[in-house]
């Protein structure tokens, strides 16, 4: 008897499975995630782990502006929510937030993407979905290039910070260029058009150098960057590395032109992690915020920060997800009362405007140009004080 | 009772319920539930090679690696169809991990696990590496796999491919470890010299553990591309060799069943650090020092202390030579019969075992 009764499940579950299978058919999906009072708006990235930054942050900015924009009335009345997910920064994580967003808490759009290898890998099922994106942290190129009809970004993306390093370096007449770089997903989106763009103008890196994420000593790479002579150094690296290179090429007294990117444009932070006075008279680097935390353009949104997160200090990350959530709302408004997927992406698909923490315009483009921010600032330390450069 | 609670009706009662999964879920639910799948086969093959084999190797997450690159390179590099790429995926993965069974002949315990984490380190630096063939640290996208004539999209037929695949090397596992293979490997884990002494083979069963250990994880590999549609090194790092480990850790070391619960365990609670959003790190690395200090053998033992049917016959005797309950050994669906011990290493010595020179 008992040898039977595995086959008698397994036909009852095949029966069972078969009449659900016929079952109705999905819901339209347009207004997914709306309801007269509110529309859901998912988000995914890392909680935890190093790169939390990118995610945990950043959705405390996002999480600031719909709190603003709820406390004014929502947007056509309806209050915006967000949901988060974790994606862990890996591949499976990410595609499972996007399931779990999209199929499960049923959201109207997701705002965030975090780590680029997480976000490409999710690309597919994104598409598949239809749910509107909006990234906000993912700097890879092939998240929006070529343009997804639903995914649209309001992050520098890696392609434009490399070629804006290179041409900020000949700007300042740098004859001999080195690359120093990490080696994982982040940095690989980054270098690869770095050498793309560096043929195109053919420049040639004399040297080109690996750095660890979690470096404590850049000792030899410092001496082979004296060695060359260089006059500028490309780093595509994070805070930490880039510090700890800083400081040791400044220990042998070398001090050439450093360019970095996004990822150090907290510069009080980064000063202090490279520990030595004056250390960063040669440092510029770019941002995607026209503000430093501690500008009194944004004391609103530090104040509001502060009040929703009482153990964040207002950063470029929160300023990140700042300025992609005011492009999101801006969205749901140009999509007006009758909200779909599909009026909210003709409203991204047509965006030009101007938001108040990003150093230039964000200009969409359907079809043709879903990269709507093109424009990175520079930041450098003049007389103690961070300042803007042309 | 023993309909509801018994070994046979719970694994009949799991493989249905996740065999209905893609009809009765959503797609989120559908894809946790072949994370499972994926888990189980990694788990169960972790546990050949450390929990009955004894050899304490930290390159399980690379052999999961080894299969999911060997796949999707296959088919992204030759264009070659999923069905031939897979076995490839799986046969880079099994030659691999038998590499790793030299090692294994003169080293053992903490230095075993050096040397097969040093390898597991290579592959990775490889996988991020080694650009022109692996497309570095970030990643690729293998081709879509084609399910025609079957009128079944891709995330389908792989989870049920991951279905069949649990199953039958769940199916696999258990009777291998019933069988002479399975004694010698307890028997390589509880001793080598007295083993050697048994007339057992070092080298032809360490091998066959380690290949065993590489098939298991090759397979999940291979159906891991299949899968995400997405290859990338991350997914491969030391946080997955913990995950590997604490799924084991958590079912039972040396138990089969274990490995099966193990796996299930570890991606429910996977997702349920997301949704209480604690940190996946701390939880788990929390958990394997819980369970190595207090409960090195898993749930596992809390369910046969409850339920004496869900003992293992890890030293089962063919048929034609003496019988169990010669041995004092349990039948399967005994409800009233004592439990066998937890870890058959605690067999006291006196105690038969049942079964010749293997």
């Amino acid at each position: 008897m008992r040898r039977r009764y595995p086959v008698a499940a397994l036909a009852a579950a095949l029966a069972f499975g078969t009449g659900l299978a016929a079952g109705p058919a999905s819901a339209d999906v347009q207004m997914q995630g709306v309801t007269d009072n509110e529309v859901r708006i998912g988000a995914f990235g890392p909680f935890g782990g190093p790169v939390y930054l990118y995610g945990k942050l950043v959705m405390n900015g996002v999480e600031a502006v719909f709190d603003k924009v709820n406390s004014e009335g929502g947007v056509h009345g309806r209050n915006v929510v967000l949901v988060r997910e974790d994606d862990n920064c890996k591949p499976e994580g990410a595609i499972a937030a996007v399931k779990k967003l999209a199929y499960d808490q049923k959201v109207f759009a997701i705002i965030g993407g975090a780590c680029s290898n997480a976000t490409l890998a999710s690309v597919p099922e994104l598409e598949k979905s239809g749910i509107p994106m909006v990234v906000n942290s993912a700097v890879a190129d092939g998240i929006t290039d070529p343009p997804k009809t639903n995914i649209y970004t309001t992050q520098l993306t890696s392609g434009v910070e490399s070629r804006a390093q290179i041409d900020f370096a000949l700007a300042r007449g740098a004859k001999t260029m080195a690359v120093v770089r990490m080696t994982d997903a982040w940095a690989m989106a980054r270098y690869n058009p770095l050498i793309a763009y560096a043929e195109e103008k053919g420049i040639e890196f004399v040297e080109n150098l690996e750095l660890g994420v979690d470096a404590n000593d850049a000792t030899p790479q410092a001496l082979k960057l004296k060695g060359a002579g260089v006059d500028a150094v490309i780093m595509i690296l994070y805070p930490k590395p880039g510090a700890v290179l800083i400081r040791d090429s400044l220990k042998i007294g070398s001090n050439p032109l450093w360019v970095g990117q996004t990822a150090i444009n907290d510069f009080v932070a980064f000063e202090k992690q490279v520990g030595v006075p004056d250390a960063l008279t040669n440092f510029v680097t770019i941002t995607a915020t026209a503000f430093q935390p501690s500008d009194p353009e944004v004391k609103d949104w530090t104040d509001r920060v502060k009040s929703l997160f009482p153990n964040d200090e207002l950063s470029v990350f929160n300023m990140n997800g700042i300025g992609s959530a005011q492009v999101l709302v801006e969205a749901l408004r140009k999509a007006g009362p009758d909200l779909t997927r599909d009026g909210f992406l003709a409203a991204m698909g047509s965006m030009d405007m101007e938001v108040d923490v990003y150093a230039g315009p964000i200009k969409c483009s359907a079809g043709e140009s879903h990269q709507c921010n093109q424009h990175p600032g520079w930041l450098a330390l003049e007389d103690g004080k961070v300042v803007k450069l042309q | 009772m023993q309909v509801l609670v018994g070994k046979r009706a719970f694994l009949t009662a799991l493989f249905v319920f996740l065999f209905v999964i893609p009809w009765i879920a959503n797609e989120y639910h559908t894809f946790v539930a072949n994370l499972i799948l994926l888990y189980v086969i990694l788990s169960l093959g972790l546990n050949l090679l450390i929990g009955f084999a004894g050899q304490l190797a930290l390159a399980n997450a690379a052999m999961y690696g080894i299969g999911a690159y060997g796949t999707g390179l296959l088919m992204k590099h030759f264009g070659l169809p999923f069905w031939i790429s897979a076995p490839g995926g799986v046969a880079i993965a099994v030659i691999s991990g038998t590499l790793l069974a030299l090692p294994a002949l003169r080293l053992s315990g903490i230095y075993l696990a050096l040397a097969t984490l040093a390898f597991a380190q290579f592959t990775f630096w490889l996988m991020t590496h080694w650009t022109p063939v692996t497309f570095g640290a970030g990643g690729f996208i293998p081709p879509p796999i084609d399910f025609s004539p079957l009128p079944i999209t891709q995330e389908t037929g792989i989870y049920y491919l991951s279905w069949g695949a649990a199953l039958v090397l769940y199916v696999f596992a258990k009777h291998a470890m019933e069988s002479p293979i399975g004694r010698a490997f307890v028997a390589i884990r509880d001793g080598e010299v007295a083993a050697q002494a048994l007339g057992i083979d070092l080298l032809k069963y360490k091998s066959l553990a380690f290949a065993l250990s590489g098939f298991y994880a090759g397979v999940a590999g291979a159906l891991y591309s299949g899968m995400l549609g997405f290859v990338g090194p991350e997914s491969f790092d030391l946080l997955q060799m913990v995950l590997h480990k604490a799924a084991v850790v958590l079912g039972g070391m040396g138990s089969v069943i274990g490995s099966l619960i193990g796996g299930v365990l570890l991606t429910v609670l996977v997702e349920l650090t997301k949704e209480f959003k604690f940190s996946i790190e701390v939880a788990f690395g929390g958990l394997l020092i819980v369970f190595v200090l207090f409960q090195p053998n898993g749930v596992i033992v809390f369910v046969r202390r409850l339920l004496p049917g869900w003992n293992e016959r890890l030293h089962y005797v063919p048929p034609g030579k003496e019988t169990e309950e010669d041995f004092g050994a349990v039948p399967e669906t005994d409800p009233e019969a004592p439990a066998e011990p937890d870890d058959p290493a605690e067999v006291p010595a006196t105690q038969p075992r049942g079964g010749g020179p293997v």
